[in-house]
């Protein structure tokens, strides 16, 4: 939650660039999440994963917990630091760039 | 007149023994909590003073492994209160904390040899077994927590403590790079402690080790978003994707 300010920046600075970024909250309830989207003035979509099924079906273990997925989908990183996250998402752009 | 006096006297007589005895079960209820209670507060003291204690060292430059961290007189401390309160919450308490400290000091011989000391009935085991996990992994030695929570698995009195050291177990093939054997100890508990806790998290852990791999599919989901708006993995081909799981609290 305190990178907020950081995940902002990155978003801005790449969503014209070819990346997706996707909050999937594991609140209670969807009113606090909706709360501080609106305050944080977060933009990039917000799933509320009640029941938890997507923290299941993806095996997250505590929060926050980022997956990396390259441009076919496949995964490139499981729980990859918020700090090791630029680089790797600059990683693939770049190999997607050698191949075309 | 003297046999109706004596009745009365003799009826008001046992009226006072009923009640007492009546209370008694109350007392003794409203008495036993205070007393662990007292006994708790005193040691989250303990914990909270160790706490302190341990950040202030290591904020004036004081290394994990120094032999005069305060973490070494408060795991003396906590094990004397464990030898002279047996049996009691706050004892498995003090006994996690003893090999809590100790691990953050990298006191791996005395670890094991105060873990060689608890019996197999130890309440505390299921706690101090996971201690001994993480002090492997800073270690990276795990042959004597192999040994010791497969002992477990054995002997423990408590289902719930040979779940968790089966668990374990698998969690310490799994940091190693074992897959093969890190899978098989999952499915153990799976088949084993069915409808736990540790069952749940070992179908998630074996989930993860067949379909969450790096290089493998993201598996496809479709939710709505908090806007109202459809998201749907698949819509994503072509570009890169982060998953931020997160949660406001």
């Amino acid at each position: 939650m305190g990178e907020v300010p950081l995940l902002k920046d990155l978003y801005a600075q790449y969503k014209d660039r070819g990346v997706v970024v996707v909050g999937i909250s594991l609140d209670e309830t969807v009113k606090p999440l909706r709360e501080m989207v609106e305050s944080k003035g977060i933009s990039w979509p917000q799933v509320w994963d009640e029941g938890q099924a997507l923290a299941t079906l993806f095996n997250v273990k505590g929060t926050p917990f980022y997956y990396l997925l390259d441009q076919e989908g496949k995964i490139a990183a499981k729980d990859i630091p918020f700090e090791k996250l630029r680089a790797a998402i600059d990683d693939l752009l770049k190999t997607r760039l050698k191949d075309q | 007149m003297a046999q109706k006096s004596f009745t009365r006297l003799f009826g008001s007589l046992l009226c006072l023994l009923l009640l007492a005895v009546a209370a008694l079960p109350s007392i003794a209820q409203t008495g036993k909590p205070k007393r662990s209670d007292r006994e708790k507060a005193r040691l989250d003291a303990m914990i909270a003073q160790a706490k302190k204690e341990e950040e202030q060292f290591s904020k004036s430059g004081g290394k994990s492994d120094d032999a005069h961290h305060p973490n070494l007189k408060w795991a003396a401390t906590f094990w004397r209160y464990r030898l002279k309160h047996p049996g009691t919450t706050a004892t498995t308490v003090a006994t996690t904390q003893t090999f809590t400290l100790l691990s953050r000091t990298n006191s791996f011989n005395e670890m094991q040899a105060k873990a060689d000391t608890l019996k197999f009935d130890d309440p505390a085991w299921e706690r101090v077994i996971h201690v001994l996990l993480f002090a492997s992994m800073r270690a990276k030695e795990y042959s004597y927590f192999i040994t010791k929570a497969d002992a477990l698995t054995q002997s423990a009195a408590d289902p719930t403590t040979r779940a968790r050291a089966r668990f374990d177990i698998a969690d310490a093939y799994w940091k190693q790079g074992n897959i093969a054997q890190a899978r098989a100890n999952f499915q153990t508990v799976i088949a084993q402690y069915p409808k736990t806790s540790y069952a749940e998290e070992a179908e998630g852990n074996v989930r993860e080790i067949d379909f969450l791999n790096v290089g493998q599919l993201g598996p496809p989901f479709e939710r709505t978003t908090i806007n109202g708006d459809r998201l749907s993995l698949a819509d994503f081909k072509g570009k890169v994707v982060v998953l931020k799981f997160w949660g406001t609290y």
